[in-house]
């Protein structure tokens, strides 16, 4: 099984080439409608990828000393990051070349070679804290061949006559059909997705028992100590910057998947980072043993996710890409895990006011809105691989898949006919 | 909580079922102070919920721009909500709402970008025809006598057992509002704050609600925010009114269906023809919900509303997932939560519905869609927050095709997009054993014609908007 990884790069931009780079971006944004340049796309490897420009400023319009204007960009791809750098740095050249000129340090034009590149990038480079793909262990031209698999099956069905037909006898008619049309070789190898480990899940919860009287004095400590003296945005939705919302809906809702990008800073002292720590390794164990099937904390739109500290643990990135609008994205995080949401976000500045860590925070429905408006900040170009899938759609493709060539009973045959 | 019932305009509680004529009249005001001294002098008449009028009601809703040319201090416009001041006509309310091609706010006859502003919105009701304008005449001499200017106005009337012009009795699920009096099953009764401002909503937080922040006027009418800001507020007792004027093609909509599901012969089969659409709607035309009746309309007039769809119809064999019914109020089975949880969730995304028809009085079926004339009807709904409300209800709900496990299906009645981009399909699936069913190619047949967003402020607010 290949995984996907994430790759983030945070580039310091030339203080004179900031317009220049500023103009490609919106260039390359303005062109995405029909894909990336070639080279970009014939990686095969890439989901999704987006470019932002972080202004050395924070939400409240502070400056931040010693910095200038940084270029991030973020992949999730297929493999591994060598070879995803690699790969960028020598297949796709000319386009990374392009932008990166723009940047402090990239290697001038007669130093450039794929060695070069990937010095540079490898650099540059910054590890996830976390990172959540929604179906895991599917590279991307997996995704675009199983629903094209979808695809034909549902024409062979619709086209098909099936009266006094049971779902078997429709089942192997469709197995022999696929079998007897080129290009779906592959499919007859079904395809290995992640399982829930359980074993997994009872060590963590073993962990967890044992540090249990550590994690109740923890939270009572930031109760009673750090909760009382935050500082919070006490903004409602209305009563954020118009232009600052109006800029991030511009690029919003153009298709039926959307991009969300966050800057957070992070609330002064050793008490929070630690918080904030232990609770991403928390997150990432339950992404990897519980979290495999297409749902973060039980919301089942999120392609992929990630969470990145930058600038010595002092501002923390967090990007995601998800099926349908804002609103209903934010709503389902309220909904289904404000909790989760509120023990890891509350550990940055004036979110909204939070109790024993976990509780109110997100809750708070107005103001947590508000919050995220508020720290989130535009993204310059954002690619996907296939904006017409939503995540339910691909897992559920893979089933069609793995379930095609199994021999199946006739309510088994009958779940399969109703994926479509 | 007990509501101040008497201080809320009564139509967003109370539907005036006998009122079986309405005039609205958009105006756009010329001369601010005329305008406050006609809203002064007709404070006394409007409608509020402890009324029972017999004769007619009023009310009077306001844009955003309508409170500028009052005379509202743009810091106190400010504190309304985004949504409310930047209209429905915007670039990426335009992507949320759907309203593209023919639909497209540049096509508008009011509300567009091409009309003339609306600032006030006079919504006149009567029990007949000649009472509602006999009312609305002398309502008019004072207007124009005012300097207020019509822009459009609008008969609507309600059809024998409330169908609309596809055929289909509507609007028969709302739900009821705490504290309003009024008393629905548990499911349905919803924390009265998702539709009116100062109260606690379905988080059991105050909605975002419009304080003052500039003194001007009367202030002390207006009483102090409940969420103990310590500041005056306009909204409370009032709320947000979403209205769209949607064409109906009543022609287009049988014959598509009609060709659908025709005899082998070619001719139109009525049974299936009902069927299918009834199976695109989620109720019968009499009203009677099919995953109640899968087969055939029970005939009688219903207002069945007790039917969950989890436990009677998992796989949406009766009323398959894409119904619009199903979409737009998924009540037990949202996406692919428990009972318990769907209900919890399916709550936070209510509007109380107020439609009015206009054009001529047809109730369209199989055999008979040729309405004279252009049909329509006058979509009124209400609630505090109009983004995770409204928008939310016909962005993830209706437009967008993903909803459940489906693929390409958006809302068969109000989610179709005229021109959707090349190799885009547009289907309804209709879930069968042992294979589905598909209408592929779906086309449009409802259109927006006008629309915008209003706040409907209490009868106190209104009264403090005379003063300004």
């Amino acid at each position: 099984m290949i995984h996907q990884n994430p790759l983030t790069l945070v580039t310091p931009v030339k203080n004179e080439e900031h317009d220049n780079l500023d103009a490609l971006l919106t260039k390359i944004r303005n062109d995405i409608i029909n894909g990336l340049p070639q080279q970009f796309e014939n990686l095969n490897t890439i989901h999704y990828a987006r470019w932002v420009l972080l202004e050395p400023k924070d939400a409240d319009g502070k400056p931040q000393p010693d910095v200038g204007v940084r270029l991030v960009f973020s992949s999730d791809f297929d493999g591994d990051e060598s070879q995803h750098l690699s790969d960028i740095s020598t297949k796709c050249a000319q386009f990374f070349d392009d932008m990166y000129s723009h940047c402090e340090g990239y290697p001038a034009p007669d130093e450039r070679t794929p060695e070069s590149r990937k010095n540079y990038f490898s650099q540059w480079r910054v590890k996830s804290s976390a990172f959540f793909a929604g179906a895991p262990g599917r590279t991307l031209p997996q995704i675009i061949q199983e629903n094209e698999l979808r695809n034909h099956i549902w024409n062979f069905i619709k086209a098909g006559s099936w009266n006094n037909k049971s779902a078997t006898e429709i089942h192997n008619a469709i197995k022999e059909n696929v079998l007897a049309t080129t290009g779906f070789e592959w499919a007859t190898q079904s395809t290995k997705t992640p399982v829930i480990k359980w074993l997994g899940m009872a060590f963590l919860g073993i962990i967890l028992l044992i540090l249990l009287p550590f994690i109740i004095i923890w939270v009572l400590i930031i109760n009673f100590f750090l909760e009382p003296k935050d500082e919070t945005l006490g903004l409602t939705p209305s009563q954020v910057d118009e232009a600052h919302i109006k800029k991030l809906e511009e690029y919003e809702d153009l298709q039926n998947q959307n991009q969300f990008t966050q800057v957070l800073i992070m609330k002064p002292g050793q008490i929070r980072l630690i918080t904030l720590k232990g609770l991403m390794l928390f997150a990432k164990a339950l992404i990897s043993y519980l979290f495999v099937n297409g749902k973060l904390m039980g919301i089942p739109t999120i392609h992929f996710a990630r969470w990145v500290m930058i600038d010595n643990q002092k501002r923390m990135l967090f990007f995601s890409n998800f099926d349908g609008s804002w609103q209903q994205y934010l709503g389902d995080f309220i909904d289904k895990s404000g909790w989760g949401l509120t023990g890891i976000w509350s550990n940055t500045q004036k979110f909204p006011r939070t109790k024993f860590l976990f509780a109110a925070g997100a809750y708070d429905e107005e103001h947590f809105l508000a919050w995220s408006r508020y720290f989130q900040i535009p993204t310059a170009v954002w690619y996907c691989a296939y904006p017409h899938l939503s995540i339910k759609n691909i897992i559920n493709n893979s089933y069609i898949r793995n379930e095609l060539f199994k021999d199946l009973n006739e309510q088994q045959a009958q779940q399969f006919l109703n994926r479509f | 909580m007990e509501l101040e019932l008497k201080d809320i305009q009564g139509y967003v509680i109370r539907g005036y079922k006998y009122m079986m004529y309405s005039r609205y009249v958009m105006l756009n005001v010329t001369e601010p102070t005329l305008a406050k001294k006609f809203l002064k002098n007709n404070v006394a008449d409007i409608t509020n919920v402890t009324h029972r009028p017999t004769t007619h009601c009023l009310n009077f809703a306001f844009t955003s721009p309508g409170l500028k040319a009052l005379g509202l201090a743009q810091e106190n416009l400010d504190n309304f909500t985004r949504e409310f001041r930047e209209g429905m006509t915007s670039e990426h309310r335009q992507r949320l709402l759907g309203d593209f091609d023919s639909s497209a706010p540049a096509n508008w006859r009011w509300g567009g970008v091409n009309n003339e502003e609306v600032h006030i919105l006079l919504m006149v009701f009567g029990a007949n025809k000649e009472i509602a304008l006999n009312y609305a005449d002398q309502l008019k001499q004072q207007y124009i006598a005012s300097g207020l200017k019509e822009v459009f106005s609008l008969d609507g009337q309600t059809l024998p057992y409330n169908k609309e012009h596809f055929g289909f009795r509507d609007g028969i699920s709302q739900p009821t509002i705490k504290g309003s009096g009024r008393k629905g099953p548990p499911e349905h009764d919803i924390n009265a704050g998702e539709f009116i401002m100062g109260y606690k909503n379905e988080y059991n937080v105050y909605p975002d609600t419009p304080i003052l922040a500039t003194l001007q006027g009367e202030t002390t009418l207006l009483p102090f925010d409940a969420s103990g800001s310590g500041k005056r507020d306009l909204g409370r007792n009032g709320t947000y009114m979403v209205m769209r004027q949607l064409q109906e093609d009543v022609d287009a909509y049988w014959n598509f269906i009609n060709e659908q599901a025709k005899n082998e012969d070619g001719t139109v089969n009525v049974e299936a023809s009902t069927k299918l659409a009834a199976q695109m709607v989620g109720r019968w035309p009499s009203g009677a919900p099919i995953v109640k009746h899968p087969d055939a309309d029970p005939g009688r007039i219903s207002d069945d509303d007790n039917f969950f769809y989890t436990d009677h119809d998992p796989d949406g064999l009766k009323c398959p997932f894409g119904a619009h019914l199903r979409r737009t109020n998924p009540r037990d089975n949202f996406e692919d939560n428990s009972v318990k949880e769907s209900i919890r969730l399916t709550r936070r995304h209510r509007i109380m519905r107020r439609a009015r028809l206009y054009g001529d009085p047809y109730e369209g079926s199989a055999l008979n869609h040729s309405p004279d004339g252009e049909v329509g009807l006058m979509f009124t709904c209400f609630n505090a927050d109009i983004s995770r409300q409204f928008e939310f209800v016909q962005y993830t709900w209706a437009n967008y095709p993903k909803f459940k496990q489906l693929y390409n299906d958006p809302d068969p009645i109000c989610g179709v997009k005229e021109n959707p981009l090349p190799g885009t399909e547009q289907n309804f699936t209709v879930p069968g054993k042992p294979v589905n069913k598909y209408v592929t190619g779906l086309k449009k047949f409802v259109f927006t014609k006008g629309g915008a967003y209003f706040f409907f402020p209490s009868i106190t607010t209104i009264k403090y908007l005379s003063t300004i």
